[in-house]
């Protein structure tokens, strides 16, 4: 089980009691944004849209991987890593 | 006595206080800084909801006992995905003796039994039979009013945006389409009880049949409770137009009339507000301390709201970013102190 730090958009804080990164532990990276979820719960409803997937404007970064480049979320975290949340924005 | 006016705007909330003077207002936020604030409203004990949405992240209910510290529920509306809907915005709360509701964009109604902690689908309502035919106005598809009769919570009144009103003797299991008399603004080929324009209604507080409605077609009125609906635009320069609010001591009426559909904005540039003492028999303009040139904002239909007091104050506020405020029954008006983003909603909450 590795410990890894989820970092939270300024307009989220809100959700997580103000703060703008989260330790959560986990083996895979499902695992860890399972457990970010279980911990704040509201979280969830603005990562995940009624499919259960992350909403279409939410990017989600495994270090510096987005998870849209990868087939699954079951891959491995280790201590230390970062997990983090960003709102895609495009256009002007 | 105090009034707190909780004003909804794109990019966040902001609060006045006032005594019942309601002179003086003190300013305070932005509350939730970044996301639209759609609606507001009371809980049965005595708390406030709020409704925050976000074109990124969704939407949420924010809950207070004290509009100072904000919780937000878990277990808010929110479509299963087996439903085909989104859920884009909560547009309106509402409450009977022991529930609350609220409805939504995708139009649907949902309902809390438990003081708003968790709220599920009224499912009579989308999942009536003519909803393979509603479909959405500039507006979205929005369930935005709702309202109840006292002496009975299970009759139910329902406002959609381009599709119309419905009203449920049951708690919310069935309902019916109430819009004769109103002029559709789009037919179907087979519902022909679909297709009406519904902005705003308010109620009687006495009678429960008794219902004014601001529709895209014009300014209604209804004593039997939705089953047929009489056009009262005597003195209004235009029926279009999106808020009406109703004081619920003096029971004046007050709407907005903008120029038509295609234009939307304040009748030749005069931002006036309307106001009936006679239950709609007749209009007659406010406009003491409102602009009365080049003025081409709109209000919106969650935007007007009118407090509990004796005169009542009245409020608005405008797409351009200014609130409007009237203490003495829409006599004379003000501009509040700031200016602020698209305002989406304007609530006024008494405290004793």
């Amino acid at each position: 089980m590795a410990r890894v730090r989820v970092e939270i958009p300024s307009v989220l804080a809100q959700v997580v009691e103000g703060r703008r990164s989260v330790e959560v532990e986990g083996a895979t990276l499902s695992e860890a944004i399972a457990a970010l979820v279980r911990l704040h719960p509201a979280l969830g409803i603005h990562l995940f849209d009624e499919s259960g997937r992350f909403r279409q404007h939410v990017l989600c970064f495994h270090n510096r991987t987005s998870t849209r480049w990868m087939e699954h979320l079951d891959v491995p975290v280790a201590d230390g890593d970062t997990i983090t949340i960003l709102q895609a924005v495009s256009g002007g | 006595m105090n009034v707190n006016l909780l004003v909804g705007t794109v990019k966040g909330g902001f609060l006045f206080r006032s005594d019942a003077k309601r002179g003086r207002w003190s300013l305070e936020g932005p509350l939730f800084k970044g996301w639209k604030v759609t609606a507001s409203g009371r809980d049965l004990g005595g708390g406030y909801f709020v409704a925050t949405a976000s074109e990124v992240y969704g939407v949420a209910v924010q809950r207070s006992r004290d509009l100072r510290e904000w919780r937000q529920v878990e277990k808010g509306p929110r479509w299963t995905e087996e439903s085909g809907f989104k859920m884009n915005q909560i547009w309106t709360f509402a409450r009977t003796t022991d529930r609350l509701y609220a409805g939504v964009d995708e139009a649907g109604l949902f309902e809390s039994g438990d003081g708003g902690e968790s709220w599920t689908l009224v499912e009579g309502l989308s999942g009536h039979s003519t909803r393979k035919v509603w479909f959405p106005g500039f507006g979205g598809l929005c369930a935005h009013v709702v309202l109840s009769d006292p002496k009975d919570p299970k009759r139910l009144w329902c406002g959609i945006s381009a599709v119309g009103v419905f009203r449920s003797e049951d708690g919310g299991k069935s309902w019916a389409p109430k819009n004769r008399g109103v002029t559709q603004v789009i037919e179907d080929k087979a519902e022909k009880e679909i297709g009406f324009c519904v902005h705003g209604l308010v109620q009687d507080p006495n009678d429960a049949d008794t219902i004014w409605r601001q529709d895209h077609r014009g300014m209604y009125r209804t004593r039997d409770g939705g089953d047929g609906w009489e056009k009262i635009e005597n003195g209004l320069p235009s029926g279009f137009g999106f808020p009406i609010a109703l004081a619920a001591k003096t029971r004046s009426l007050f709407c907005v009339p903008l120029e038509s559909d295609e234009y939307r904005m304040p009748v030749e540039g005069k931002m006036r507000v309307f106001r009936s003492r006679d239950g709609g028999g007749s209009w007659q303009p406010l406009s003491k301390g409102l602009p009365q040139e080049h003025a081409y904002m709109g209000v919106l239909r969650g935007s007007m709201a009118v407090d509990d007091l004796d005169p009542c104050g009245v409020y608005f506020g405008t797409t351009s970013g200014t609130v409007f405020a009237s203490a003495d029954g829409g006599d004379s008006w003000a501009a509040l102190p700031g200016t602020f983003p698209r305002i989406l909603s304007v609530e006024a909450f008494v405290e004793s």
